[in-house]
This record gives structure tokens, C-alpha cells and sequence, in this order.
């Protein structure tokens, strides 16, 4: 009984206070806006990143013998029944719905040479087929055309290497690696196409050619050397490189497989939005602390203006306890109603506003070209509404509300009922 | 000593110093006094004579320097405030100078306050402040809200408060001090009728004449101590 008469002079409490009311819940609803706006774009251009860092580089998920990460040897080929089971289980019922492309390659460091002189180089071996739904290099080609399924000795050259060998359209390149025999082998090739990463390290040193091509050349037939999985939600990543790890317990107890989410393959991508997240965490509790330090002066400011009337439910029986409790349930619930109402609009303004993306090009010069954590940035950020991320918001708005209220509600069962009495008689 | 449990008030040896600066001040020096179920008493005396402080200090809004203070028979003087809180609740029902009824609340709502927090069924809060507020005049103004009524409506709808929930006793603290002399009447009118027809017990503390004359005893103070305690037929 005593709660309901708790709530219910909470309740009108706030209510007769309108104005007051109304002003405080609309710091706090404009806190969760901004918190909303800020948070959907931080999870969105993060989501863009890791998208683009997983597609520029082995998937959000990658499968290969755990040498290769540092050695990049063709010595370090898959095995051919790992790399089906792999497969088959990424076409299972229960990974197939996240999965939306797939990559097997052969990637090794080799020599590029022309006319003009020899540069090191990554040679990537790819299905161009499979390799245009992976990643974002036939996207990106500047001049000629991407690879095609019945390429044979064709290249798709980064602006930076075909710039160092002064290689064109058409023009011819030696390419030299170790082959499956563990001996140097050469391979003539001709650059259909020239493509513009913005990422000077990729565009300096990458080459891709027809997997077909670079089995005959290195003698490793179809082999790969990994198997790229690029997922629809990065939040599946974990899930996905469970699963692949127990379809391939076996061979990963042997030391021969290792299965790595995109954090562990790129810890220069995944530090850098841990990095972000960690200065927007910075930045929004700082703009928590500003608002409760409003509530705080409001509801403290409530506590000494009913100071009689807290003397006098003292005096009819409530406990001290229970005095602090209505101030703490004035907190709860208009942190409770504000933060609510502030996801809400907040999701609705983002939504008709900037549902399709904020275009940073349009505030900021120079914003196509930026690259962030060893990946480049889409000047369009789009917003992400993650449900948990809203009710991440709604409680940080609701347990700022309750901690602001807690020091008038000690104020409040603080006090001396006699003096109380007295007050503004 | 035994607490004399057919008494609504006791108090033994009971003192309330108050320390300013570096002085100490006796609000409130050696008092020990009982109040009988049903008595009709008053507290008198000048300002700053102790009367306020020792109702304070039967009501538990308080705690004695020195002495004891029993209510319904249960020691007030060694309870925590939890103890305290229920005390109030259930034995005594409190009328103040400035009615201090919450200003949220209707004035059904405020009368039948105490009962809500004991947990009284509602059919039987709407019967006894129905049947009060009918005694006082103040039925077809239950839905008002304080800020509507006159002072004299708001002291009765105090005393309701005070009452309904059937105290030990009621404590009333100047209760006529801002009403005119009509209305003061009428208020005292309402108690009486109520301390006679229901035998509730009244300790005010007042220097209104009014209230000395209607009171069938009358505590005089002076300088927190008793000077004289006189009982009328």
C-alpha cells in the first residue's frame, strides 16, 4: 500500500510542478536526441568501416593455415577437404541466411617487373566471379575493367604499382613468386585494368589475377591459400567463427586451420573503432554529466521548496526512508518518460532526416579521399538503429535521472521534521 | 517504571536542551506528566514557554536530552526512527498552525491520508471520513483541493485527518492560530463534539484563550517547566 501512495504522490507531485517538469524532461529529451544522433551515425560509419576494411582486406571471417597470416607463402595452402568443409558449412541452413559473399583465393608476395623495373608485390589469385561479390577492387577501377570469368593472363594493377612500372592499358608484366615446387617461376601477364583503392599501401602493391591463371603458373591447380566469408551484420562475426571452428575441430586441434573474425585478422581496424567508440563514450558522458547536473539543481530545488510538506509526511508517518523514495520515484519517473520520448523522437528525426545518410562532403572538403584505421571512408554515413543500442540510451538517460535525484532524496530524508514545521510558517 | 498503559501520554523527568553557539538552552525542563484517554487538555504559556517542544517531544517528532515518554503505553524515548514513523502513524494524529495539508492531494484524499498509509480497506476510509466530514460541515467539499478552501475549512478537514485514523491522541499545535474568532469557534465546536462524542484525546498547545476556557484541564508553562496544571469539571 505504502508504494502505490509513493507513486501516486510522486506522480502528482510532478505534475503540479508542470512547467518545471516539463523544462527538465526537456533537457533530458534533448539529451537522448543528441545521443541517439550521435550514436546511430558512430554505429553506422563503424559499421562502414569494418565493411570496408573486411572487403578491402579477408572478410569479416577468414579461414587458413595459421602460418600464413605473417608468412604469405604458397607453401601455406589450405587442404583441400578443410577448404570443402569450410565451404559446407558456410552454405549450412543455420550460417547460409549470414552469409552474402564468399572468396577463396591464393594470396602470396611476389616480384612485379617491367620495362621500367621490378616493385614487390601482392598478387591476389582470385574467382573474379565470387571475387566481385567480395570485394570492393571491381568497384574501383579507374581505367579498363575489372577481371572476368574466362580471363586468362590478365591483371588488375593498383594506380600506384602501374604508375612505378609505367604500365597502361594493355601493356605487359612479369610477375615472379615461388611456386608449389618451392622454385621461382615467371608469368607474363596483361593489365586489363587499373584500379584506384585511395589507400596508397593497397594501391602500391596489389595485383589480381584469375585463380585458373596462378594455379597453371605456381603449380597449385585450384588451391587457396584462404577463404574470405563476408557477413551481413558484423555483429554475427562471433557466431559465424564459432561454428566454422566446430565443423573444423578437427583439423584445428591439429594446428593445421585457424578461424579469425575480423578483429583478430585486422587489430589495426578493430583498435581504431575501439579507439572511436571509447572518445564518443567520452563525449556523450560528458554531456550526461551537463544534464544531470540540471536535474540535480531542479529536483533539488523541488526538495527545498515542499521542505513543510516533507516535515509534515513525516509527521503523519512516513519514515525517512520512504520521504527519500518519492523523490527518488520523481527521478525515475521522469527520467524514465524523457528518455523514452527522446529515443523516440530521436529515432524519428534521424529517420526522416537523414534516414538515407549524412553526406560529410557536404560540411567537410577533402572528405572522399579520407581513409580512417587502414580503410577508406564513405563520406556518406548511414545511420544504424540497433535495438539494444536504443535501450542502451534510454538507460543511460533513466540511471542518470535516478543518480541526479539521489542527493535531493538524501536531502529530503534528511530533514528535521521540527525545523520543517517551522519553515515558511 | 512500568509505562501506565490505560494513560494516552507519559512523560517522566523529560527535558530538551537546545545548544546555540556555546550556551545551552532548556527548552523543555523536568517534565513529568500524564494525559488520561479521553482528556481534553491544553498546554498554555508565552511564547518560547516550551509548549511546542514538549508536543514535539509526545509526538515523537523529537527526542528528550533527558527523561522518558511513553505513548499508548510504548516508550518513545529509546525508538529508532522507523519505530518512530509507525508510532506516529497509529497513535497519534497531528493539527498544525498552518493546517499543512498536502497541496496535491483533494481534501478527501488528505483526510483519509493516514488510513491509506495503515492500509485501510476503502469502503472503510469513505465511511469514517464521510461520517467526520459530515460532523464538521465539510461534506460536498471532499474533492476540493486545499488551495480552494478557506482557512477554516482547511483546519477541519486537519482535524478529519487527524482523527479518522483513530489515534491514541491528537496533538493540535496552536490549531486556532490563524483562524478568525468564528471559525476558531467552529474548529473548537468540532473538537469538542468529537473528544466528547468519540472520547478522543486532545493536547494542544495554545495561548488562546478559547482554547484554555474549552479545555478540562489546562498545563500551564513557563520557561519549559510546568507551573501549574489545573483540572476543571
Amino acid at each position: 500500500m505504502h508504494a502505490r501512495v509513493l507513486v501516486m504522490l510522486a506522480l502528482r507531485n510532478l505534475r503540479r510542478h508542470l512547467r518545471r517538469t516539463v523544462l527538465t524532461a526537456a533537457a533530458m529529451i534533448a539529451g537522448a536526441v543528441v545521443m541517439v544522433f550521435s550514436f546511430t551515425l558512430d554505429d553506422g560509419s563503424h559499421e562502414q568501416w569494418v565493411d570496408s576494411g573486411v572487403r578491402m582486406g579477408s572478410g569479416h571471417v577468414t579461414v587458413e593455415r595459421p602460418e600464413y597470416r605473417v608468412s604469405r607463402r604458397i607453401d601455406d595452402r589450405l587442404a583441400d577437404d578443410v577448404r570443402r568443409a569450410a565451404e559446407q558449412a558456410l552454405h549450412s541452413p543455420e550460417l547460409a541466411p549470414h552469409v552474402t559473399a564468399l572468396s577463396a583465393r591464393l594470396g602470396i608476395t611476389g616480384l612485379a617487373s617491367s620495362a621500367a623495373g621490378s616493385r614487390p608485390a601482392q598478387i591476389v589469385a582470385v574467382d573474379p566471379a565470387a571475387e566481385a561479390d567480395f570485394g570492393t577492387i571491381d568497384d574501383q577501377v579507374a581505367e579498363g575493367r575489372y577481371l572476368e570469368a574466362d580471363d586468362g593472363l590478365a591483371a588488375c594493377v593498383g594506380a600506384g604499382l602501374a604508375e612505378s612500372l609505367d604500365l597502361e592499358l594493355g601493356s605487359r608484366f612479369v610477375v615472379q613468386a615461388q611456386d608449389a615446387e618451392r622454385e621461382i617461376a615467371g608469368q607474363l601477364l596483361r593489365v586489363v585494368g587499373i584500379f584506384r583503392s585511395g589507400l596508397p599501401a593497397i594501391d602500391q602493391m596489389l595485383i589480381h589475377v584469375p585463380l585458373a591463371t596462378a594455379g597453371e603458373w605456381l603449380g597449385s591447380a585450384t588451391d587457396v591459400t584462404n577463404v574470405g566469408v563476408v557477413l551481413a551484420d558484423s555483429d554475427a562475426t562471433a557466431l559465424v567463427v564459432d561454428r566454422l571452428e566446430r565443423a573444423l575441430a578437427e583439423p584445428v586441434a591439429r594446428g593445421e586451420v585457424r578461424v579469425m573474425g575480423w578483429e583478430e585478422s585486422d587489430p589495426t581496424l578493430a583498435t581504431a573503432i575501439a579507439v572511436d567508440a571509447l572518445g564518443n563514450y567520452i563525449i556523450q558522458g560528458f554531456l550526461l554529466v551537463i544534464i544531470a547536473f540540471g536535474i540535480v539543481n531542479t529536483v533539488l530545488m523541488s526538495v527545498m521548496h515542499r521542505h513543510r510538506e516533507f516535515g509534515v509526511l513525516r509527521a503523519l508517518g512516513l519514515s525517512p526512508g520512504q520521504t527519500g523514495t518519492i523523490v527518488l520515484i520523481e527521478g525515475l519517473a521522469l527520467a524514465a518518460a524523457s528518455g523514452l520520448v527522446g529515443v523516440g523522437l530521436g529515432i524519428l528525426i534521424m529517420w526522416y532526416f537523414l534516414g538515407d545518410g549524412l553526406d560529410m562532403a557536404t560540411f567537410m572538403e577533402g572528405a572522399e579521399d579520407l581513409t580512417f584505421g587502414g580503410v577508406q571512408v564513405d563520406p556518406v554515413i548511414v545511420p544504424i538503429f540497433g535495438a539494444l543500442r536504443m535501450v542502451q540510451i534510454t538507460a543511460f538517460i533513466v540511471g542518470v535521472g535516478c543518480l541526479s535525484a539521489v542527493y535531493p532524496a538524501l536531502r529530503a530524508m534528511r530533514i528535521d521534521v521540527t525545523e520543517a514545521m517551522k519553515f515558511d510558517r | 517504571m512500568a509505562a501506565n498503559d490505560s494513560a494516552a501520554v507519559r512523560t517522566e523527568g523529560v527535558w530538551k536542551t537546545f545548544h546555540q553557539e556555546a550556551e545551552e538552552v532548556h527548552a523543555v525542563r523536568d517534565v513529568s506528566l500524564t494525559v488520561e484517554r479521553g482528556e481534553f487538555t491544553a498546554l498554555a504559556g508565552p511564547s518560547g514557554s516550551g509548549k511546542t517542544t514538549l508536543l514535539n517531544l509526545i509526538g515523537g517528532l523529537t527526542r528528550p536530552s533527558q527523561g522518558r515518554v511513553w505513548v499508548a503505553g510504548r516508550e518513545v524515548s529509546e525508538m529508532s526512527n522507523q519505530e518512530l514513523a509507525r508510532l506516529r502513524l497509529e497513535e497519534v494524529g497531528f493539527v498544525f498552525q498552518a493546517y499543512n495539508l498536502l497541496p496535491v492531494l483533494t481534501a478527501l484524499e488528505n483526510a483519509e491520508f493516514p488510513m491509506l498509509l495503515q492500509g485501510v480497506d476503502p469502503a472503510e476510509r469513505h465511511a469514517r471520513v464521510g461520517e467526520l466530514f459530515e460532523r464538521t460541515g465539510m461534506s460536498g467539499l471532499e474533492d476540493r483541493r486545499p488551495g480552494k478552501l478557506s482557512g477554516g475549512q482547511q483546519q477541519r478537514v486537519a482535524v478529519v485527518r487527524a482523527v479518522a485514523s483513530r489515534p491514541a491522541l491528537v496533538l493540535a499545535d496552536e490549531p486556532t492560530a490563524n483562524l478568525d474568532s468564528t471559525a476558531s469557534e467552529a474548529l473548537l465546536d468540532v473538537m469538542g463534539e468529537l473528544n466528547r462524542d468519540l472520547g478522543v484525546t486532545f493536547v494542544f498547545a495554545t495561548h488562546d484563550s478559547r482554547v484554555m476556557e474549552r479545555s478540562r484541564r489546562l498545563v500551564r508553562m513557563v520557561d519549559g517547566a510546568v507551573a501549574a496544571d489545573e483540572r476543571r469539571a
